[in-house]
């Protein structure tokens, strides 16, 4: 594909990354993105002692890995889709399973299991880095679509990807 | 409600009893680092004790509009929830977050965010806490969460900390 420097000329999931790691609120946490496919997005956070719940526990703050979850949804939703038209959250339901360990990093595996014209629904099991069970999991809701019609020249072009 | 003259006025009664909500939960988010980091700080504003977000750039989500990223919204809902919920524990037991469910009303712009809790229900072992979140009137919030704490125990009664 030609670097014309026109955003619509680029690969949506591409842009779509590039983007996900400039989200301010994601870079001050310490998230990147692994991977970025169709079906799935992998995400990490390496956290700074900054990020914990407790002065007294070597625990993270549940409020990270809900950050995590928020944003590897999001992407996950842009993968799904392949197309770069914007989304909200509708809502986010996380549920915490044991306590994560501060020293180490968290790895977040969104996946958008359904999509209509309207909503996307995501599931996203977050893993304390070398451990097998998760330590929580997500679910979330995405709207589709929620404002911005000048998006459309974007996504009839990616469909042709 | 009564306005009968009792010379001890419930409005006396209300404030003091909300600053010593306010003390209480402010020393209970200065032991949260993630607190620390988000800048959280507890306020009080007539009636209703706050859990103020203050506005920074590093808490955005989507730099077009621009808007606040939802987990930070996440975190002010579970982080109002979680000291909501110590404060009325007698030991001030810190409880486990189990689960969380926000519904997201509208985006939240680039200022600065509060949240107040209504303590639902307060059981012998879990605690389900409301959490209402706005940016310029409570009446139209941002986003509304949804909170169930455990309070673990062990058969002695003791936490698992002061084992």
């Amino acid at each position: 594909m030609a670097g014309t420097g026109n955003l619509a000329d680029h690969d949506p999931v591409a842009v779509a990354r590039q983007f996900g790691e400039q989200v301010p609120h994601s870079r001050d946490l310490g998230m990147q993105v692994l991977a970025m496919e169709a079906d799935q997005v992998r995400m990490r956070l390496v956290p700074g002692p900054e990020l914990r719940a407790d002065d007294a526990a070597e625990e993270l703050c549940t409020s990270v890995l809900y950050s995590l979850v928020d944003s590897a949804c999001g992407l996950a939703v842009f993968a799904a889709l392949r197309e770069l038209k914007p989304i909200a959250t509708l809502d986010l339901r996380m549920d915490y399973l044991r306590p994560a360990a501060s020293k180490r990093a968290l790895v977040a595996i969104a996946h958008c299991h359904h999509l209509t014209d309207d909503v996307a629904f995501l599931r996203c099991p977050v893993f304390s880095e070398g451990l097998d069970e998760p330590v929580a999991i997500g679910n979330a809701t995405f709207m589709r679509a929620t404002q911005g019609k000048h998006f459309e020249t974007t996504a009839s072009r990616s469909d042709a990807v | 409600m009564s306005e009968a003259a009792d010379p001890m006025s419930s409005s006396t009664l209300d404030r003091d009893v909300h600053a010593d909500t306010q003390a209480t939960w402010q020393s209970l988010l200065e032991r949260i680092p993630y607190a620390r980091h988000l800048g959280l700080e507890v306020q009080h504003s007539g009636t209703r004790v706050q859990v103020h977000l203050p506005y920074r750039d590093a808490l955005i989500g989507n730099i077009m509009l621009p808007a606040v990223h939802g987990g930070a919204i996440g975190g002010l809902i579970e982080i109002t929830a979680r000291i909501a919920a110590q404060s009325r524990d007698a030991r001030a037991r810190r409880p486990r977050i189990l689960d969380c469910n926000v519904d997201y009303l509208r985006s939240a712009r680039a200022r600065s965010t509060y949240a107040a809790a209504e303590i639902v229900r307060q059981g012998r072992r879990t605690t389900l806490v409301h959490v209402s979140c706005w940016q310029d009137r409570a009446s139209t919030p941002v986003a509304h969460g949804r909170v169930q704490l455990l309070f673990e125990t062990v058969p002695n009664g003791k936490t698992r900390e002061q084992q």
